[in-house]
This record gives structure tokens, C-alpha cells and sequence, in this order.
């Protein structure tokens, strides 16, 4: 096959242009969004943040136009390679790091400053995705999962370390979706998950027998042997019980120093602050928002950090109701068409990384949003493409560029 | 284009995927529908509520002035220190910087932030009238002390010579009890009012009314900008006080009183108007101008001649003879006696077992009312006293308004006591005291006390024939920024239950008083004098002094009472002081006519 045939035959095609402009039209957004949360009305000189933003977009740029001109086979050869100096990437994080809002993120490189945990979700799934496709046919092997779940855990732990809880969660997606698509069995992957979810749910008595209730549904539904649906029911049940009674018996200040280690205290006005003043942005907002630069709450800066993580109070205040849905259809719209393009191309590796790809901005996607709108736990997560950060914004026009590529080169392989 | 295919491992179908992101959008939109549609207003509300608000525009406070326009009391320009309790949380340690500055202890300055009513971006006031050299401490440090700063706040200044403390009163932090009864509302938490004196009488006039900014602020409590919608409502200054009090009166009045213990009132009868008002010992208002130190404060309070204490009003103190002037009116108008009915005294007055004395060991011989009155003799009031009975004299002496306040524009007025025969029940038991406790009131003893001011307003009475006005030290306010002036409305008052003829007479007796009797020493040149000494004799140390007058004889312009404690005759060291005053009085008005305010008031 000459080049040639292969242009001639594959054209960039309608539905991918629109999902590039949808990317481009969300990026825009977040700059203007950045924009007004950090210069605002008054200003005269344009804000720094707005400028590093800006910068960050135009490498993104010349790193998207990179990541789609390499051929598949590429990144499928150079996985591991990526993962392995992503992960050193993470334990440097830990002795060189460089501090920001109480937790150690950055490494700096000739005077980059760059966030590996960003990155580190696409070294995951090009590792995970590599894996798998070096094991075709034994994937629902012990070793494999176990493989595969390490893959996942490693990274997750280092970022979790540093702390960074939002984004170490988006690896408990990334995996189990990744191996879901690979053809590991639901019900595996469940009682996997299900001991974390009984930690969690423990905390209320509805809810702990709600996560028992669906176990056992399950359990008995799938005809699993007797003696493993009491073992294992038996063993959250124990998690369960011993999970608050072990959280009790903690001093209050331990407590604290959890909460805090998970990042869940780290603001001194407290979470409840952040959100109370996020519902009311978006809430002021209305239905035809308050007009670009016009909102008070965002204007008068009663949101902390409202460029990063809660991004979308500016839209939502100053856009309004109209606004937000846009930016809603849009992410739906590129969610939607990853999705196609996972289905689509034949190849497993590059369908892993695209499915992988599609989880971690569907999960970005609605647990910051969740969280912007007070409907999910604050974990500190930002919001793809729009929330100021350069490493989360490459990464994830990288991402764009990497489905843009598979979808355009899937008949090469 | 190939149909899409898939095919590794087991399919999963594409539904689960495509059917979470479905679900994920649906229930943002749905949230976002709750949130901006459905409580779009509720949010709307929370968020003018959380960017919007009120700064109270304190007013200036009214200037207090004499008659002559002279100002008494101005402001100063001062500082408040002030910080957000907001630092304060987060930088514990400003605490103890801050009590360096303002002399209290951090712990003080914690209990004061915690009271504080306000939020975490109101800013708390920690010191009042602070020292200029900590204000540029303060700005020094600027970098070191987040969210402490300064505001100004006006404090007293006292221009004059004169002290006129207790007359004048000062201000202090309104307390929680004065918030909740006696303020109106408008008043905040940490105000600045009146606590005694005519600050405290005047304060609604002299505060003003605070006005109202409203500005949008950041969530750190900063002021971003002022709103034009409210509209800024600029708070109105107090009203200025134009007093009737003369400044020269009033500080030659301190300069003869500054050695003694006592109280000198001078009054223009032809308006009620206060010319001048000394209570001794005093203290130099400066002391209360800002915030007073504790220690000072406890001095003045600890002080066994009680300086806090205005004597001219709160005080009541026995009347000795100047009381005779009441019984002689009492029995003149009952008819009890007509002005010849004469005794012998022979020094000395028998009452049953006991001896009542007179002041002249050797007696003043024959005396008739006239003379009476003015040698101030004893036994001739001894017995007028039996002659007119408790119940007469008691009614008299009320109807002459002793015993009840006169209703200056002070706060804190003493009413005295007038001695009635149901009171003497009470005390002695009925019908168990004799008519020789009459004997002491006769002459202004015993169970009788009354105020100077009391006694002035007697003088009052006695100079216009049974007309008076009520004594009042404000003559009109005027607002610096309306323009508007209102003139003080004064009652008048007749007393008709005693005829012109027992006034006639008893005027006749104080004339003689100054003319040749005991109150010589209270005589003016050119200008008639009468008036009343009185030597009370007290339980606690030396007589007190007492002067009571008004002049001139024929038209009387001013009335004057001077009491020394504990001075000795009143003849000798009352009346001259007396004298002094009114010479002063009537070298002015002779150069000046009649003042400025009452030609005004005519026109």
C-alpha cells in the first residue's frame, strides 16, 4: 500500500472535523472563561494565568499536529517506554517536586513546569492497552488482571501520595473499563470494586444495605456457587462493620489529617464554603446568564481557585442556562463521537487507548461537573479543555489527536 | 468505507457506553435546569446578599458653642485602630503585636473581637483616639499586620478656658443596655454617645443621622466600588448646641470657685436661660475627650471629694437661712403675720427643755420681718416657724417647687426633700416628734435638703413676684448642614397661690440683706443687689456657705446662687463671690446692652 493510496482514500471526514471544532469551540470557551475569572472587567493588563493559557494552547497545537502525524504503531511500540519515565516522572514528583495549593504536583523542566499526574493517565491506558494486546486471548487470566490492576495501581498510588485524590480516581475508571473492553467479565471486575464501594457506603446504614442488597441480586443472579456468595458477602460485611467503627475510634485530629491527606480539608474555609458559593454563581446565573465579564460572583472572585477546578461558575453565571448547555451538547458530542471512533477501528490496541481515552474525559466530564454543581463529592478535578491548567489541556488535545489518528489511519491496520 | 465492526475478546455492547454518557448529560442539564431555572431567583437573592454591602456614614457629631457664639466643644480629629477578624482567626499571633499598641492585654482583644456582632470581613474596633506615633508604627508594619488598619473618628476637643465638665458630660461607647432601652433606633453596636451631661441630655440632636453607602465587595471583604443603585443616602451631622451659658461668666465663676469644694449658678430671669454653672471640685473634660485610661478613671471615681459629681443638681445639701425667705413668704401668705408682727431676741430660743440659739450670741433685740430677714435672725424664724405649722410651711415650700426636680436639661436631677407631717409620721412615728423639729426647718435644717439649682430657681421666683421660667442651658440648635434652627420652647409658670404683697415684702427684706444686713459683701456698684446668705450648719465638718440673690432690685435681669461646702458664713464667703460674678455681669451688659441672643430672640 503506497502512501498515496492511503490519502486518496482517507479523508478527514465530516463527523471528526466537527468534533475537532467542538474541541476548539470548548477551548475557547475555557479561555474566555479564564480570561474573566482572572482579568475581569476592570482589567487593563490581561492576566497572567490568561497568557500562560494561551501559551499552553498554542504548544498543545504543535503537540496535536505531532501526535496525529505518528503512525499507530508507534505509540503501541513506545508504551511501555512512556509509562516507565511517566512513573519516574512521579517518584521525582515526590523528592523534587515543586509545591502548589498544599500539594506537591509539579516538576519543573528547563523551566517548564509540568504536571505528570496529567500525563500519567495516557501513559496508563497506552500501557494497559499494550498489555492486553500483547494477550489476546488469556486476558481473563488471574496474572493478567493482576497485571493489569497493577498497571493501573502504581500511578494511582504515587499521585495519590502527592495527594492529588481526584485525579488518582480516575484511575478506578480507567482500569475497569479498559479490561471490560477487553472482554474481562462484568461480574469480576463488580465484586473487585464492590469492598471499596462497602467502605464508602458503610457510613450509612440505608446505604450499606442497599450496596449488600445489589450484591446478593447479583450473586444469586449470575448462579455463583453458595459458599463463595457467603464468603464473599461475608467478607464486606466485615468491611462494612469495621470500616466506621475503625473511623470512630480515631481521634478527631487523625481524622482531620486523613480528610486532609485525601485533600478533602485542604481549604481552611472548608468545602461546603466552595460549593455553597459555586451553586450560587451558577444559580445567578439564570437562564440567560449575567453577559461575559458581567458576573458578580465571578467578577468580585468569591469562588477560591475558580479558574482551575470550578471553571464552569464563570460559565454558568455568565452565560447562564443557554450557555452551560452548550457546553454540555459539546462534550457529549466529542464523548459520543470517541465512542465511535473506539467502536470503530479494528485494532486493538488503538481501540483500548480510544475507549480508555473516552472514560477518562467522561469521567472528568461529569465528575467536575457534578462536583461544580454540588451533586458530587469535591475531589479537585479539572474540568477537560477548560479549566486553566497546560499539562491536563495538552494531554488532552493529545488525546483528541490520538482518536483523530486512529480514526483516520483505521484502515492501515 | 467499511460497515463498523468490531471484534476483540467477547463484544461488549456499545449501549453501556453510550447510554452513561447519555445519563451523565441529562443529569447536568436536569441540575443545571434545577439550579438556573427553577431556583434561579433564590440564587439571585444570595448572590446580591453576598456581594452587596451596607457601610454605615457615621455622622459628625453637633458642636456645642455659648451664646456668643464662642465654641466649647469641638471635634479633633483622631484614629481608630481596627482589624477584620478574619486575620485575626488566621494569625493568631496579631493579637499579641496589637496588644502592644493599645495597652491591653491579647486576651482583651480577643474577648472584643469575639463580642463583635459583624461577620468575618467586619471590621472590629480594637482602640478609640489612638496615639499618632502607633498609627505610624501600625503603617510601618503595614506588610506584617494583614487586615489592621486605621479609620478616622472624631473626638472631643474643649476650646475654651472653661472646664464646665460636669455641665458638658462626655462620651463613651454605647453599652448593651443603652442600645436596647434608652437609644432610638439607628444606634449600632459600638456607637458613640452621651454618657452624662448635656452629651448624654441633647444626644439625639447632637449625633445626627448616619447615612448609608452601599458597595460591592470581594470575598475577602474589600471594597471593589461603590454602588450607584441604592443610591448613596450622605448621613446628616448632629445639630449644634448654642447654649445661654456666657464663657466669661462661667470661667470667672471657676476661677472663684477653684479653691473650694461647692457651686455657683447664675441664671437670666428674663428667659430662664443658664448663664453660668460651676460644680467644684471638677475635672478637665480633656481626660474624657478620648478614651479615659482605667487607671484615671478609677482615680476620679476613688476621689473622696467625688469630682464625677455635678453639685449643682445631684447634690442636695441642708439650705440653712436662705430657707427663712420661704417660711416668710408662707406666713405672709396665709396671713399669719403682717410684716410689723416683731419679737425680741434675746440670743437664744426656749423650747420646752431645750435651747434653740440664734447666730448672734448677744441676740438681735427687737426684729421685725424686714429686719429679720436681714440680720437672718434665728429666733425670729423660730417662732414665725411654730406660728405657720409643718403643714403650711410644707405646702409653701413645695408650692415654691422645692422637694420636685426643676426639669433642667440635665440628666440625673436630684428632686431634694421637703419634710411633710406624713413623712415626719413615717420617720418618727405618728404623733411622736414635737413641733421641735419645725424649730430646725424654720431655719433651713433637719430633714429639709434641697439643690442649688433649687435654690436659684427660689430667687427666680422671689425676683419676678411669683413668675419663673423653667432653667435650661440650651438656647437653640442649629444643623450645619439644613440650616435649620429651632429654638428651645420654654415654660413660664406663675405661682398664684402667693400675692405680690408677701413677694413685695420679702424682696424689701433681701434687699436690706445686701444693702446693710449680712450680704453686704454681694453689693454692685451702681446696680441694687438682693439677695439671701445662709450658713447651714452640717453634721460632717464646717458650715456650709450659702448666697441666694438676683438683681437689679427694681427690674431683675439675673439671678445667682453660690454655695461653698463647708466654707463658713455665707455672709463672708458666699455673697462676695456672689458679688464678684454680678459686677462682672453688669460691666458687660452695660457695654454691651443686652445680649446678642435675647435681642434676637425679641425681634
Amino acid at each position: 500500500m503506497r502512501i498515496s493510496d492511503i490519502h486518496s482514500r482517507h479523508s478527514i471526514g465530516l463527523p471528526n472535523f466537527l468534533m475537532v471544532t467542538a474541541v476548539l469551540l470548548l477551548i475557547c470557551i475555557g479561555l474566555a472563561a479564564i480570561y474573566s475569572a482572572t482579568t475581569g472587567q476592570q482589567g487593563v493588563v490581561v492576566s497572567k494565568t490568561f497568557q500562560h493559557q494561551l501559551y499552553w494552547f498554542l504548544l498543545g497545537i504543535v503537540l496535536f499536529l505531532l501526535s496525529f502525524s505518528f503512525p499507530m504503531q508507534f505509540y503501541q511500540a513506545f508504551a511501555y517506554l512512556f509509562y516507565a519515565s511517566i512513573l519516574l516522572c512521579l517518584i521525582a514528583v515526590l523528592f523534587i517536586g515543586k509545591a502548589g495549593g498544599g500539594a506537591v504536583r509539579w516538576l519543573s523542566i528547563f523551566g517548564f513546569r509540568f504536571q505528570p499526574s496529567e500525563w500519567t493517565k495516557l501513559a496508563v491506558i497506552f500501557a494497559i492497552a499494550r498489555y492486553i494486546a500483547d494477550n489476546p486471548d488469556k486476558i481473563q487470566r488471574k496474572r493478567h488482571l493482576l497485571v493489569i490492576a497493577g498497571l493501573g495501581a502504581l500511578p494511582m498510588l504515587l499521585i495519590f501520595k502527592q495527594p492529588d485524590l481526584g485525579t488518582s480516581l480516575v484511575f478506578l475508571a480507567i482500569v475497569p473499563s479498559m479490561m471490560y473492553w477487553a472482554g474481562v467479565s462484568p461480574l469480576i471486575l463488580f465484586l473487585a470494586v464492590i469492598p471499596a464501594l462497602t467502605m464508602i457506603a458503610s457510613f450509612q446504614l440505608w446505604s450499606f444495605f442497599l450496596v449488600m442488597g445489589i450484591l446478593i441480586v447479583i450473586l444469586i443472579y449470575k448462579k455463583i456457587k453458595p459458599l463463595f456468595i457467603y464468603l464473599h458477602v461475608g467478607f464486606n460485611i466485615i468491611v462494612g462493620i469495621f470500616t466506621p467503627y475503625f473511623w470512630n475510634s480515631l481521634h478527631e485530629y487523625q481524622q482531620n489529617r486523613i480528610l486532609s491527606f485525601l485533600g478533602l480539608v485542604h481549604d481552611p474555609k472548608g468545602i461546603s464554603y466552595q460549593v455553597i458559593q459555586s451553586k450560587v454563581a451558577i444559580g445567578s446565573g439564570g437562564f440567560g446568564g449575567k453577559g461575559f465579564l458581567a458576573g458578580t460572583q465571578t467578577q468580585l472572585r468569591f469562588l477560591p481557585e475558580q479558574h482551575t477546578d470550578f471553571i464552569f461558575t464563570v460559565i454558568g453565571e455568565e452565560l447562564g442556562f443557554v450557555g452551560s448547555v452548550i457546553v454540555l451538547l459539546l462534550f457529549t458530542w466529542l464523548l459520543i463521537r470517541s465512542l465511535q471512533i473506539a467502536l470503530s477501528v479494528r485494532n486493538r490496541f488503538a481501540s483500548l487507548v480510544a475507549i480508555g481515552i473516552t472514560t477518562m474525559f467522561l469521567y472528568h466530564y461529569f465528575v467536575n461537573l457534578g462536583m461544580v454543581m454540588g451533586i458530587m463529592p469535591v475531589t479537585g478535578l479539572p474540568l477537560p479543555f477548560i479549566s486553566y491548567g497546560g499539562s491536563f489541556l495538552n494531554a488532552s488535545m493529545v488525546s483528541v489527536a490520538l482518536l483523530l489518528n486512529f480514526s483516520y489511519r483505521r484502515q492501515e491496520f | 468505507m467499511k460497515k463498523i465492526e468490531f471484534h476483540i475478546g467477547k463484544i461488549p455492547s456499545n449501549y453501556v457506553y453510550g447510554f452513561m454518557i447519555g445519563i451523565a448529560t441529562l443529569i447536568l442539564i436536569f441540575r443545571l435546569f434545577y439550579l438556573q431555572v427553577l431556583h434561579q431567583s433564590e440564587y439571585r437573592l444570595q448572590s446580591d446578599q453576598n456581594r452587596i454591602r451596607e457601610i454605615t456614614l457615621k455622622p459628625l457629631r453637633g458642636l456645642i458653642f455659648d451664646r456668643n457664639g464662642k465654641t466649647i466643644v469641638d471635634n479633633n480629629l483622631a484614629f481608630s485602630l481596627y482589624a477584620f477578624p478574619y486575620y485575626l482567626q488566621r494569625n493568631p499571633q496579631l493579637y499579641e503585636r496589637l496588644s502592644q499598641f493599645v495597652n491591653e492585654t491579647p486576651q482583651t482583644l480577643q474577648k472584643t473581637v469575639k463580642k463583635s456582632p459583624g461577620g468575618y470581613f467586619q471590621p472590629v474596633r480594637l482602640a478609640r483616639a489612638v496615639d499618632f506615633t502607633i498609627v505610624s508604627h501600625v503603617e510601618e508594619e503595614r506588610l506584617e499586620l494583614p487586615g489592621v488598619g486605621f479609620w478616622i473618628e472624631p473626638i472631643r476637643a474643649y476650646l475654651s478656658s472653661a472646664s464646665a465638665a460636669h455641665m458638658l458630660g462626655y462620651l463613651g461607647e454605647a453599652s448593651p443596655q443603652e442600645l436596647e432601652k434608652e437609644l432610638p433606633d439607628g444606634y449600632q453596636a459600638g456607637d458613640i454617645v452621651g454618657k452624662k451631661g448635656l452629651e448624654k441630655y441633647y444626644e439625639k440632636a447632637l449625633h445626627g443621622t448616619a447615612g448609608v453607602r452601599y458597595v460591592e465587595v470581594d470575598v475577602m471583604g474589600r471594597e471593589v466600588r461603590t454602588l450607584e443603585n441604592p443610591p448613596e443616602k450622605p448621613p446628616v451631622p448632629g445639630d449644634d448646641l448654642y447654649l445661654d451659658l456666657d464663657l466669661d461668666l462661667q470661667v470667672l465663676a471657676e476661677q472663684l470657685m477653684s479653691d473650694c469644694r461647692g457651686s455657683v449658678i447664675m441664671m437670666d430671669l428674663r428667659d430662664g436661660g443658664i448663664l453660668a454653672m460651676v460644680s467644684k471640685p471638677d475635672y478637665p473634660p480633656q481626660l474624657f475627650s478620648g478614651v479615659i485610661p482605667a487607671k484615671v478613671w478609677s482615680e476620679l471615681q476613688n476621689d473622696p471629694n467625688d469630682p464625677l459629681y455635678d453639685r449643682t443638681i445631684q447634690s442636695v445639701f441642708p439650705p440653712g437661712s436662705t430657707f427663712k425667705l420661704v417660711l416668710a413668704l408662707a406666713a405672709l401668705s396665709t396671713h399669719t403675720i403682717d410684716p410689723n408682727w416683731s419679737i425680741s431676741c434675746p440670743g437664744y430660743y426656749r423650747y420646752g427643755s431645750r435651747v434653740f440659739k440664734c447666730w448672734k450670741a448677744k441676740g438681735h433685740g427687737r426684729v421685725n420681718l424686714y429686719q429679720a430677714i436681714q440680720q437672718s435672725c434665728n429666733v425670729y424664724f423660730y417662732q414665725l416657724g411654730l406660728k405657720v405649722g409643718i403643714d403650711n410651711w410644707s405646702k409653701y415650700a413645695k408650692l415654691l417647687n422645692f422637694g420636685q426636680k426643676t426639669g433642667i436639661d440635665l440628666p440625673q436631677e436630684n428632686s431634694g426633700t421637703v419634710p411633710d407631717r406624713k413623712m415626719l409620721d413615717r420617720l418618727y412615728g405618728k404623733e411622736k416628734w414635737t413641733q421641735a423639729l419645725m424649730l430646725n426647718l424654720a431655719v433651713g435644717q433637719g430633714e429639709l435638703v434641697v439643690t442649688p439649682l433649687q435654690m436659684l430657681q427660689l430667687a427666680e421666683i422671689i425676683a419676678q413676684k411669683g413668675r419663673f421660667y423653667q432653667p435650661h442651658l440650651l438656647d437653640h440648635t442649629h444643623n450645619p448642614l439644613t440650616g435649620e434652627t429651632t429654638y428651645v420652647k420654654v415654660d413660664s409658670s406663675f405661682i398664684d397661690a402667693i400675692p405680690e404683697f408677701a413677694f413685695d415684702r420679702v424682696r424689701e427684706g433681701m434687699r436690706m440683706v445686701v444693702q446693710s444686713g449680712t450680704g453686704r459683701a454681694a453689693t454692685v456698684p451702681n446696680v441694687e443687689v438682693a439677695g439671701k446668705t445662709g450658713t447651714a450648719q452640717n453634721p460632717h465638718g464646717k458650715d456650709h456657705a450659702w448666697f441666694v440673690g438676683f438683681a437689679p432690685f427694681d427690674k431683675p435681669q439675673v439671678a445667682i446662687v453660690v454655695l461653698v461646702e463647708n466654707g463658713g458664713g455665707g455672709g463672708g464667703v458666699a455673697a462676695p463671690k456672689a458679688g464678684t460674678l454680678l459686677k462682672l455681669y453688669f460691666s458687660k451688659n452695660a457695654a454691651n446692652g443686652t445680649s446678642n441672643l435675647l435681642a434676637q430672640k425679641l425681634n
